[in-house]
């Protein structure tokens, strides 16, 4: 157990890396693209998803190390390559994992009157687990050495930066063509948090120093605080409810709730040139129930044993005087966490324009008037540190009419290399979709940084 | 024609793509082979007494006994995974005194367990740190373990007689290396 709770420490993850949908972005044919972009250009007159089959996202990612790296069954000590990973890794490198599917969704399009514009709505929800940690460095390196080596090295607590959350979204979007140029969309998120647990605010150091008065001057000031919601009865060993139960109610609005927005356009200055934005999770959850809070806070300066001559025997409480300063204490106060917002942006130059006969060619949306379209894509999330940002090229081309493919560069801190293609196929009514990134560590996954996938089943009907 | 064999090579390519995937062999129970093996250096233990403490009332007292309790080693922690510890001590006396001072480590019981000695020469102006090293291991680990007080046993030998004026001080100042094996 103390070696899972190590290792959880050492490598839980974030989700920061995969929040990038690169792919689904403004990729009209797939309706999940309405989650990326309430305003996205599509058309459909109904559509909804398999239940549960709608949308399956994953993505588990790492920078600074592979699975590899760390599991790798080639003979050489686990040990030796955990000091490896931790010594060739920074603060800032981070783990990630983040997994959604969605439970249902679907929308329906209402009819403009006359001189009126086509509206859309959307609904569903969905399921999402997130876990994010950034390498806790100096807390590795002091756990894998101790400070023997260290003499005048200042160890930051802050390195420590974990979170973690279950939790369910209900949303309803609304969308709405302004005019043939211009379309805008909104959508409302309510959030229902199974779990959290996170600890993003810490601070504090350790250091030893040679000293002339001691033989060190150690100095321990600690800030450290983990905030969970919805585990600690779980820690409790009289407990002993249902936990599936539990989680069930917890996902239908019985955990602690929260509200959020996305927001989004699309607008066409020419019609083969397409701009969108959007900005998507700005929303918090209120932890109120179930809540507690476990800190370390307090300074300690250690100079070891003072014996107190002819004066009994004080003086050596050293331990005790420790956990005095710095005493574990656990709390019940409420916290709020707030989602990771993600902003979005394309410019499309679409060509090949094409007049078939099943396209209605008073519409904008490129999908359907052009067969080719190259463009660029910029993502921005919020972190508890500095935001990620990814930049994105890419072709989209329809290869039959039954058939879209969106291939795309994407450079961030992660990696300069990372090739995505996506697929969303329509036999007749049938919707099936399948994105994938980073197909060049497909090669050999495990020693890929990062990987993600969305795939998902759903009925679109249109209009004939 | 040119069009279709176009489509066809993008499709050949995309299959090929999601086909040409593979993994090297990874050992997840590698975790269970997790053992850390850090290093702590830490004080462990220092006083000063100046050479007019040695005098009240012009009577000079010779005996100089101090008995902190120590709550370190017998932690549970220490205990499953201390595997050595060092400890290390420096003694500087510019006092014109010679000295002899015994760390006595004791139990609960106050049974001596485990006995540190030291012969301190007299100051004669030129500086004489005296500085020894102490290795618990094994055997004597288990020693350590138990110890829950350390009493300082200072003893000033004969000499030239001390006065509340005298100046000079007996300065010790000890740190601790521990070793630790946690898996």
């Amino acid at each position: 157990m103390r070696k899972i709770i190590l290792l959880f420490i050492l490598f839980v993850s974030v989700k920061s890396i995969s929040q990038n949908k690169q792919l689904l972005y403004n990729f009209t044919s797939v309706p999940q693209s309405l989650m990326t972009n309430p305003g996205a250009d599509v058309t459909y007159k109904f559509y909804f998803g398999i239940p549960l089959l709608s949308g399956i996202s994953a993505n588990v990612g790492s920078s600074g190390f592979s699975a590899y790296d760390l599991f790798a069954d080639n003979g050489v000590d686990f040990n030796v390559k955990l000091g490896d990973v931790v010594f060739s890794t920074t603060r800032k490198d981070r783990a990630a994992i983040n997994e959604q599917i969605e439970l249902f969704t679907g929308g329906f399009r209402i009819r403009g009157g006359q001189d009126q514009y086509d509206s859309y709505v959307s609904f569903g929800m969905y399921q999402e687990f997130d876990f994010l940690s950034y390498m806790p460095k100096d807390l590795a390196i002091l756990a894998l050495d101790g400070n023997m080596d260290y003499l005048g090295k200042v160890f930051d607590l802050g390195d420590l930066n974990v979170k973690a959350e279950m939790l369910t979204v209900l949303h309803i979007g609304y969308h709405k063509n302004i005019n043939e140029r211009l379309i805008f969309g909104a959508r409302g998120k309510i959030y229902s948090s199974i779990f959290n647990a996170s600890s993003t605010k810490n601070s504090g150091y350790i250091y030893t120093i040679p000293s002339n008065v001691n033989i060190y001057e150690q100095v321990i000031y600690s800030n450290l605080q983990l905030n969970t919601s919805g585990i600690a009865k779980y820690d409790d060993e009289d407990y002993n409810g249902d936990v599936a139960k539990d989680i069930k109610n917890k996902a239908l609005f019985g955990g602690n709730l929260g509200v959020g927005f996305d927001a989004g356009l699309t607008y066409y200055p020419k019609k083969n040139i397409q701009f969108t934005a959007s900005i998507v999770d700005v929303g918090f959850i209120k932890h109120t129930k179930e809540v507690e809070n476990l800190t370390y806070k307090g300074y300690y300066k250690y100079d070891g044993i003072n014996p107190k001559f002819n004066g009994g025997n004080t003086g050596g409480d050293v331990y005790q005087q420790f956990k005095d300063a710095i005493p574990l204490d656990t709390l019940h106060t409420k916290y709020t966490t707030w989602r990771p917002a993600k902003f979005n942006s394309s410019i499309q130059y679409s060509f090949e324009e094409e007049r078939s006969t099943d396209c209605n060619c008073t519409d904008y949306n490129p999908e359907t008037s052009y067969k080719s379209a190259v463009g660029a894509q910029l993502f921005v999330l919020t972190t508890p540190r500095t935001p990620l940002i990814a930049f994105t090229t890419y072709y989209r081309r329809k290869i039959f009419n039954a058939l879209q493919m969106k291939a795309t560069y994407t450079i961030d801190s992660y990696s300069y290399k990372n090739i995505g293609l996506g697929l969303s196929s329509n036999f007749g009514p049938v919707n099936f979709y399948i994105l994938a990134d980073n197909l060049l560590e497909y090669r050999d996954v495990s020693k890929a940084n990062s990987l993600s996938f969305q795939l998902g089943l759903n009925i679109i009907f249109k209009d004939k | 024609m040119k069009r279709l064999s176009f489509n066809r090579i993008l499709l050949l390519f995309i299959i090929s793509l999601f086909s040409f995937s593979c993994s090297s062999d990874l050992d997840f129970n590698q975790a269970n082979d997790l053992k850390l093996e850090p290093i702590f250096v830490a004080n462990l233990a220092y006083f000063e007494i100046p050479a007019h403490e040695f005098v009240t009332n012009g009577i000079e007292h010779n005996l100089t006994v101090g008995s902190p309790t120590v709550d370190v080693f017998n932690d549970a922690f220490f205990k499953k995974h201390l595997t050595r510890a060092d400890l290390s001590f420096e003694i500087d006396n510019t006092i014109n005194r010679g000295h002899t001072l015994d760390i006595i480590l004791q139990d609960r019981n106050n049974q001596p367990l485990y006995t540190i000695s030291f012969n301190i020469p007299a100051y004669t102006g030129v500086a004489n740190s005296i500085t020894k090293t102490e290795i618990f291991e094994n055997g004597n680990l288990d020693l350590l373990k138990s110890t829950t007080k350390m009493t300082f046993v200072l003893k000033m030998l004969a000499g030239p007689p001390l006065s509340e004026n005298s100046i000079g001080s007996f300065k010790l100042r000890s740190g601790v290396t521990a070793y630790l094996i946690v898996q």
